[in-house]
C-alpha cells in the first residue's frame, strides 16, 4: 500500500518535472523571439536566414546545435546529439527553438522529425 | 587518412596569408599529397595573378553561385612542383565587376555559400580523395572568411608584430574562433631574425604570443629579403628548397599532419 502510494507520488513528480522542462523550453523560445522581433512576437510564422553572422549572435548552446546541423545538412535530434554529446531531448528542444526563431525548417517522415537549414545546397548530403 | 581543411586567416591584410597558403599547399604536394588551394579573397583576388593563368572559364564565384560544380572551377597546376601530388587551384574572379557583385551579396546568398563550402568536404576530400584543402581568405570579419573558418578543421591565424594587428587578433580570437570552438593556431610572420637568434629567445618569443592569444603558436617565421625579392613570381619553397622560409613551411606542414 505504502509502496504503491510512493510509486504514484514519484510518477506525479516526474510528470511535473517533465512539464517544467517543457515550460522552460517554451520560455526560452519566447525570450529569444522577443530579442529577435524587437518588441513583440510576430503573428505570422517567422523565417530568417541562418548566415554566419547570425550564428555568431546566437547563444552558445543554440550555436553549437545550429553549426552541427549546418555541417550535417539534414538531421534528426538524435543525430545532432551524437555529434554534440548532449542528450537527445536537449537537442530536440534547441532544434525546435531554432525552428520557432525561423532559422531552421522541420519535416516529419513517419515517426522521425528531420531538421534542415535549406533544402538545396545545405551542407554535406 | 581522412583529408583536412585548413583556413588561413588574419585580422589585418598583408600578414602573408596568400604567401603561406601557396607555399604550404606546394609543400604538401611535393611530399606526395593531393592538394587543393582555393582563393576565397573575393575582395582582392590574388591567385590568378600569382599563377599567371587565365583560368578555365569558371571561377570559384561560379561554384558559390551554384552555376557549376567544384571540379569545373579547378585548374591543375601540378607542374609547378617537383613532387608527385596533385596541385589543384580554384581562382576568385579578379574582374572589378565580379568583385563588386560579390561584395553586394545578401545574407541568404551567404548562407547558401556556407552550405556549398561545407559540401566541399564531401566532394573534394571524400569523393576526390584529396589530402588537404587549403583556404586563403580575406582579412578581418568578412562573410567569406567566416564561412571558410566554419568549414575548416584548422584555422591558422597569421599575425605580424604590428600592435594594431596583435590587439585586433586578440579580439578576433575571443569573438570568432572561440565561439565556433574551432581548432585555432597562431603563425607569427615577418619576425626579425635577431628575435629568434637563440633557442632561449625563440622560446620567450613563442611564450609571449602563446600568452597573448591563449593559443598554441604553430611557428614563427623570420622576415626574409629573399622572399620579398622574388615578389610572388614563383613558388618559393620549390625554388629555394633549403631556405629557412622553406624549412618553416616544412615544420608547419609536419605539425598539421600530426593534429
Amino acid at each position: 500500500m505504502y509502496k504503491s502510494l510512493q510509486g504514484k507520488q514519484t510518477r506525479v513528480l516526474e510528470r511535473i518535472a517533465d512539464s517544467l522542462i517543457q515550460l522552460n523550453e517554451k520560455v526560452d523560445v519566447l525570450i529569444e523571439l522577443q530579442k529577435h522581433t524587437r518588441g513583440g512576437i510576430a503573428n505570422e510564422s517567422l523565417t530568417d536566414v541562418l548566415d554566419v553572422m547570425t550564428l555568431l549572435s546566437l547563444p552558445d548552446h543554440l550555436r553549437k546545435t545550429a553549426v552541427t546541423l549546418c555541417n550535417l545538412g539534414q538531421a534528426t535530434a538524435e543525430e545532432i546529439a551524437e555529434q554534440t554529446k548532449r542528450a537527445r531531448a536537449v537537442e530536440s528542444g534547441y532544434l525546435n527553438q531554432l525552428v520557432l526563431m525561423g532559422y531552421l525548417k522541420k519535416e516529419r517522415k513517419g515517426r522521425k522529425a528531420y531538421f534542415y537549414v535549406e533544402k538545396e545546397d545545405a551542407g554535406v548530403k | 587518412m581522412m583529408g583536412k581543411i585548413i583556413a588561413f586567416h588574419s585580422y589585418k591584410g598583408g600578414t602573408g596569408k596568400t604567401l603561406l597558403s601557396i607555399n604550404l599547399a606546394a609543400t604538401y604536394a611535393k611530399n606526395g599529397n593531393d592538394v587543393c588551394l582555393l582563393d576565397l579573397d573575393f575582395r582582392a583576388p590574388s591567385l590568378q595573378a600569382r599563377f599567371k593563368t587565365k583560368g578555365n572559364g569558371y571561377w570559384l564565384n561560379d561554384y558559390l553561385n551554384g552555376v557549376c560544380e567544384i571540379k569545373n572551377a579547378l585548374i591543375d597546376l601540378s607542374h609547378l612542383h617537383s613532387g608527385t601530388g596533385k596541385f589543384l587551384v580554384g581562382l576568385a574572379n579578379p574582374s572589378t565587376e565580379a568583385i563588386r557583385e560579390m561584395s553586394a551579396k545578401d545574407r541568404k546568398w551567404e548562407m547558401k555559400a556556407l552550405g556549398r563550402l561545407l559540401a566541399l568536404r564531401n566532394s573534394l576530400l571524400n569523393d576526390m580523395h584529396l589530402n588537404y584543402l587549403i583556404l586563403d581568405t580575406s582579412p578581418g570579419l568578412q562573410y567569406s572568411s567566416i564561412n571558410a573558418i566554419v568549414a575548416a578543421d584548422v584555422a591558422l591565424v597569421v599575425t605580424s608584430l604590428d600592435t594594431s594587428d596583435i590587439i585586433g587578433t586578440q579580439r578576433m580570437v575571443h569573438e570568432l574562433y572561440d565561439l565556433f570552438e574551432k581548432k585555432t593556431m597562431i603563425v607569427v610572420n615577418k619576425v626579425l631574425s635577431d628575435m629568434l637568434s637563440s633557442p632561449a629567445g625563440n622560446n620567450n618569443f613563442s611564450d609571449y604570443f602563446h600568452n597573448t592569444y591563449d593559443l598554441p603558436v604553430l611557428d614563427s617565421i623570420t622576415c626574409s629579403c629573399d622572399v620579398l625579392r622574388v615578389g610572388g613570381t614563383c613558388v618559393f619553397t620549390e625554388e629555394k628548397q633549403e631556405h629557412p622560409f622553406t624549412n618553416s613551411l616544412k615544420r608547419i606542414a609536419g605539425k598539421i599532419e600530426k593534429l
